[in-house]
This record gives C-alpha cells, structure tokens and sequence, in this order.
C-alpha cells in the first residue's frame, strides 16, 4: 500500500510534466516554430553548459526557500499562502542591516540570514495569531499581508532607501555580498537552500517533535483530544515557515539581486505552493521540483532568442503541470479509480 | 473639502462594483459548497478576454460578454476537477490562480507582441453621456453618470437576494451547499447545481474581471486584479454569506479603495504606498473583528461523492 502511495506521488506529477510539455509543444507549433527545436534550446538554456547550469542553481535558490516554506506549513496543517510577502520582508530587513550596519564581511551576512528570518517569522506570525485568536481564515489573510509586504517595499525602494534618481535600493556592499558557490554563476545561497531543505526533512520525518507537527497537520481533533496543545503548534508552524521565507528573501537579496526593486520576489509565494503541492509536500521533493521550475525559466530565455518562441510558453507549461497534477492526484484517490486499479491488476495476476 | 466627499462617494461606487461582481461569483460558488479561491485568477482571464474583444470589436459590451464566457470556459476546468474528481477546492483553486494569469499573460504576449507599446480600448460609456445630460449635481453624477455595469451589478445583488431566500429552486440551490446527501434524497441533482454553480461563478468572476478594462481602466496589465478576487472572498465572510450583507461589505472595501486614490491625489508627503495599503490592510483589520463565528454553508469545501449513501 505506501509502496503504490510512493508510486503514485512520482508517476503523476511525471505525466502531468510530460502532458504539459505536449501541450506546450502544441502551442508552439501553433505559433509557427518547430517543437522540437524549442525544446532543445530550452535544455540547453537551463543546463547546456556549467554557466547555464549556475544560473539555474541561482533561479531556483529563492523559489526552494518559497517551496520549503509552503511544505512545512502544511505539513503542519497551516495554509500559508503569504510566502511571498515573509520573503520581502526578510529581504527588507537584510537589506536595511547590510547598508546601514558598520558590520560588514561574514558577520554582516549571519546578521543578514539572522534578522530575515527573524522578519519572515514575525510577520508570518502575526498572521498566525489571528488564525489562532481569531479563528480567522489564513489563506486571505497572509494574501492581503503580500500585499502589505509588497506595498512596504514599495516605499522602502522609493523613498527611505532609494539610490538617488533611480526607484530601487542602494546596493548591497561588495564585501557582504555572498560567495559564489564553486565558482558557479549561483552563490553559496544555493547550497544552503539544499541543506535547509534536508534539515526540515530530518525534522518532520526523522524526529518526534516532527512528528507532533504532522500529527497536527494530519488530524487536529486527535491531536487536541490526544492533549496536544495545538494552538501552539499551528503558531510555531507560521513562524517556522515564515522563517524559511524570510531566510531566503535575505539571501536573494545578498547573493543574487543585492537590491530591493520593483517586481523582487514577484510570484515566488505561489509558486512556491504550486511546487510543495507537486512534489506532495516532501521537502526533498521540492528542491527537485523548484530546481526544475528554475529550469524551464532560465531555459526559455534561451529558447526565446533563439527560435522567437515567448517565455510566457514556459509559464503556461509550468501552470499546466500544477493543474494536471493536482487533479491526476485526486483522480487516483477516486473509490471508483481504486476500483478499477485493483481490478485490472487482480486479472493480470 | 465638499468637492473631496463626494468625489469620495462616486468613487466608491465605482470601486464597489467589480467587488460586488466577484463577491456574488464566491456566493454563487459557496452556496452550492464550493470554496472557490480561483476567482482571482479567473478575473484575470475575464479582463484580458474583456480587452481585447472590446479592442477589436469596439463594443464594450461585447468585451464584458466575451470575458464572462472566458471565465465559465476556465472555470469548468475547476469545476471538473473539484466536482468529479473530487479534488481538493482550495488547492485547486490555487492551481487556477497559477494558471489563469499565466495564460492571460501568455494570449497578451502573443496578441501584442514583444513591444510593449500601451494600446488602449474604449471604455463604456455612462448613462448620462449616452443621454446627453449635462449637469454636474452631485445625485445626476452618482445615479446617472455611471456604466450599465454598475446598475447590473447592484440590480444583480436584488435578484439574488429574491433568488435565495423566496424562490424554491433557490432554497435547493443553497441546500446542496448545506447537506448536500439529504438534497439528493429528496432527488436534487447536486452534482448538476454545483456544474451550475460553477457556470455562474466562472461568468461573474469573468465579468468583474472585464469590468476592469471595459469601465474603469482602458488597457490591461498584469495583475491588474490586485488582490480583488481575494477581497471579494473576505467580503462573502464579512457579509455572512448573505446577498445583502455581501453588497454593504463591497460598499465598504469599495469605499476604502477609492479613499486611497483620494488621499493619494490630496496628500504628498506620505509615500503613497501606505495610502495603497488601506484595502488590504482593512480587509485583515475586519476579518480580525469579526473573529470567526462560522455562518458559512456547512458543506463548504467538502467533496460529494455518489458512492457515499
């Protein structure tokens, strides 16, 4: 039985990947370019050589931190929608610490990851408490805290911290900015996005506080009527994942963007929940999915300058493979599909 | 200071409608015991559509018609998927936020090309200017100088109201969203009502959407829903779910999106992102008030299965 759950949380999102891939190829044919040729461009884009292969490590870093962060939410039965803004705001505050502060160099940056996810943590929070005291819906609440969040940038890139003329942030110092990782076009954000995600893996699987945390996200009544004290663990579940956030807007801002401006982490808290979704909420899972996510993006650049093709394409692409896994998922927890399975399999024996 | 009010209130009025649209598409939605966080991203599509038929054809109205048939054509796909797959309805209509902008952008894309030279489309014209009144009275401006759209939308909030509470088939429609097994006893099609209840929340999410390009903005841009789709969630919450109650919170959250474009006009020494704020930020300040007493339909979110009896 968890065997066939196994397979079936591999082969769907695999179908749907290559269902949504037909679809696009058919678009682009529809568009007048051949397929095939876009889809080569689009490999080679994202991974052809070492400096495409680094710059979609780079695109992934920010949309693993938005992943993890939805995969512990709901592990946790927390539906934190507001990734988003937690990643603005630990970017703000990484931001304010790395041009204002006399710190610099790598005390700088600890400072940095320190008080972004701080930040994330503290602003997921506060959305928390009111899911918590208030019963209060906290899909529409984080939502409307993206706003908020991005609106507050807003006036930090316009006004409070603008270089000069230009809408956008003074950049982060030379000294705090981060490493590259193994002289790759990503920075060590990336193998740290990599570890994070192994450490929340540990934690929900492999320990029993972790455990606690899905025992909550799996059944709140048993969990409340087995004495957890749930209210505690729906909070900490905002904060922790806020906090992953937040880390990673930190780190986007000093390793790849190194300034706040218009558009930063655009789209990153959604999609981050589109891929936990696709990869079933295993943190692992995610990193793969968002590094493949990264791919697609970084990979129609390419394609676009070289067949004509729109990198929107690749947009299309990638919500299709939410959508058909999403509904393929459901489709196979079908009475009716379980019936059929077992039939067909029970007449193969 | 007179002149600020009422542009305040005509302003709201304005404002009040897309949300009242995309409000209604939510009941619609809710009452049949779908939670369909889609809208968002079914507004999207709905205001693209909107433009761009409004663009070609020159006719406004048609670009509303072409939107509200763009939302029930993306919403169907939720409504497979939550309806006879029985999939998850707020996972999947997060799947359609996702979706819907993206195809938006992608049609924008390949329709304008890569310049991003601003075309703009007719907006519709307001019954006083189709009347040749010429007046400036504060109560000509607020009943006459406004879009078919906003008369629709209110006019849309009255028959629902008679729809639910004193028509049968609207007490079956609102059953299935209650319980939906006894509904089927006593030989309610749920399924079919909640295919329906998709059909009309797809049309009014679509038109909200289009409301956007057709009577308020003359172009479309992405993201130009701004979040309304998820206001217009708090507001069927805030108005407990009722006809009624839905309008006065459209009113309000209306009322503070117009404030903010007020005050950004008058005001220059506050960035004007804090004055953007205002809507989202009362959105949370009311969910906070009203704290959660649970009125909603009780087999909201909740899959019908057939085999279940």
């Amino acid at each position: 039985m968890k065997r066939r759950d196994l397979l079936v949380t591999i082969i769907i999102p695999v179908i749907s990947i290559l269902l949504s891939f037909v679809i696009g190829a058919i678009i682009i044919a529809a568009l007048g370019a051949s397929p095939l040729d876009a889809l080569r461009y689009l490999w080679k884009g994202a991974f052809g050589n070492v400096r495409n292969l680094g710059t979609t490590f780079s695109r992934a870093t920010p949309l693993i931190f938005t992943t993890l962060c939805a995969c512990f939410a709901y592990r946790c039965g927390v539906f934190n929608l507001g990734g988003e803004g937690q990643f603005i705001i630990g970017a703000i505050a990484a931001c304010y610490i790395a041009t204002k502060s006399p710190l610099t160099g790598f005390p700088a940056i600890l400072l940095c990851a320190a008080a972004g996810a701080l930040g994330g943590g503290l602003w997921a929070g506060a959305a928390g408490l009111l899911k918590v005291y208030r019963g209060q819906n906290e899909m529409i609440i984080t939502i409307m805290l993206n706003y908020v969040a991005t609106l507050f940038m807003g006036v930090v890139f316009t006004n409070w911290l603008r270089d000069g003329s230009v809408p956008q942030t003074v950049a982060v110092p030379e000294e705090t900015q981060l490493a590259s990782f193994l002289g790759l076009r990503a920075t060590v954000a990336f193998p740290v996005a990599v570890i994070v995600g192994i450490l929340i893996y540990y934690f929900l699987f492999w320990t029993s506080s972790g455990f606690q945390f899905r025992a909550v996200g799996l059944n709140m009544t048993a969990a409340k009527v087995n004495g957890f004290n749930v209210r505690r663990y729906i909070l900490m579940s905002f904060i922790v994942s806020g906090a992953i956030a937040g880390l990673g807007g930190a780190l986007e801002l000093l390793g790849t963007q190194l300034r706040l401006i218009n558009g930063f982490a655009s789209g990153y808290g959604f999609d981050g929940v589109a891929m936990a979704l696709i990869a079933s909420l295993h943190p692992l899972a995610g990193i793969l999915v968002a590094i493949f996510f990264a791919a697609l993006r970084v990979g129609s650049t390419t394609m676009q300058t070289a067949t004509g093709v729109p990198t929107s394409v690749s947009d299309i692409i990638q919500a299709l493979v939410i959508v058909f896994t999403v509904a393929g998922m459901a489709m196979v927890r079908l009475p009716g599909f379980r019936n059929k399975f077992l039939q067909k399999a029970g007449k193969e024996a | 200071m007179g002149s600020f009010i009422a542009n305040l209130i005509l302003a709201s009025v304005r404002m009040a409608s897309p949300l009242i649209f995309l409000s209604l598409a939510e009941l619609y939605s809710q009452r049949a015991g779908l939670v369909n966080i889609g809208i968002e991203g079914i507004a999207a599509i709905g205001s693209l559509t909107g433009f761009l038929v409004s663009l070609v054809t020159g006719s406004p109205l048609l670009g509303v018609l072409a939107g509200a048939l763009a939302g029930i054509l993306v919403n169907m796909i939720f409504a497979y998927a939550t309806i006879t797959l029985c999939a998850e309805q707020i996972v999947y209509g997060m799947a359609i936020n996702i979706f819907a902008p993206a195809l938006a952008a992608f049609i924008y894309r390949v329709y304008f090309g890569s310049g991003s030279a601003l075309v703009q489309a007719d907006l519709m014209i307001t019954l006083k200017s189709a009347l040749g009144i010429k007046s400036n009275h504060f109560l000509v401006n607020l009943f006459l100088d406004q879009t078919p759209m906003v008369y629709f939308a209110f006019i849309l909030v009255v028959l629902t109201a008679v729809y639910f509470s004193r028509t049968k088939s609207g007490l079956n429609y609102k059953a299935v969203g209650e319980y939906p097994k006894a509904a089927a006893t006593l030989g309610i099609n749920v399924i079919g009502i909640r295919y329906l209840a998709c059909v009309i929340c797809g049309a009014l999410a679509g038109i909200g959407g289009a409301y956007l390009t057709t009577c308020y903005s003359r172009t479309y841009v992405d993201g130009n829903v701004a979040g309304r789709g998820f206001i217009a969630l708090a507001a069927v919450i805030f108005g407990r779910w009722s006809p009624a109650g839905v309008l006065i919170a459209c009113l309000f959250f209306g009322f503070c999106d117009a404030l903010q474009i007020r005050l950004q006009l008058v005001n220059n020494t506050l960035p004007y992102q804090f004055f953007q704020m205002i809507p989202y930020a009362a959105t949370i300040l009311v969910l906070a008030l009203i704290g959660a007493k649970k009125a909603g339909p009780k087999a909201c979110g909740q899959p019908y299965r057939k085999e279940e009896h």
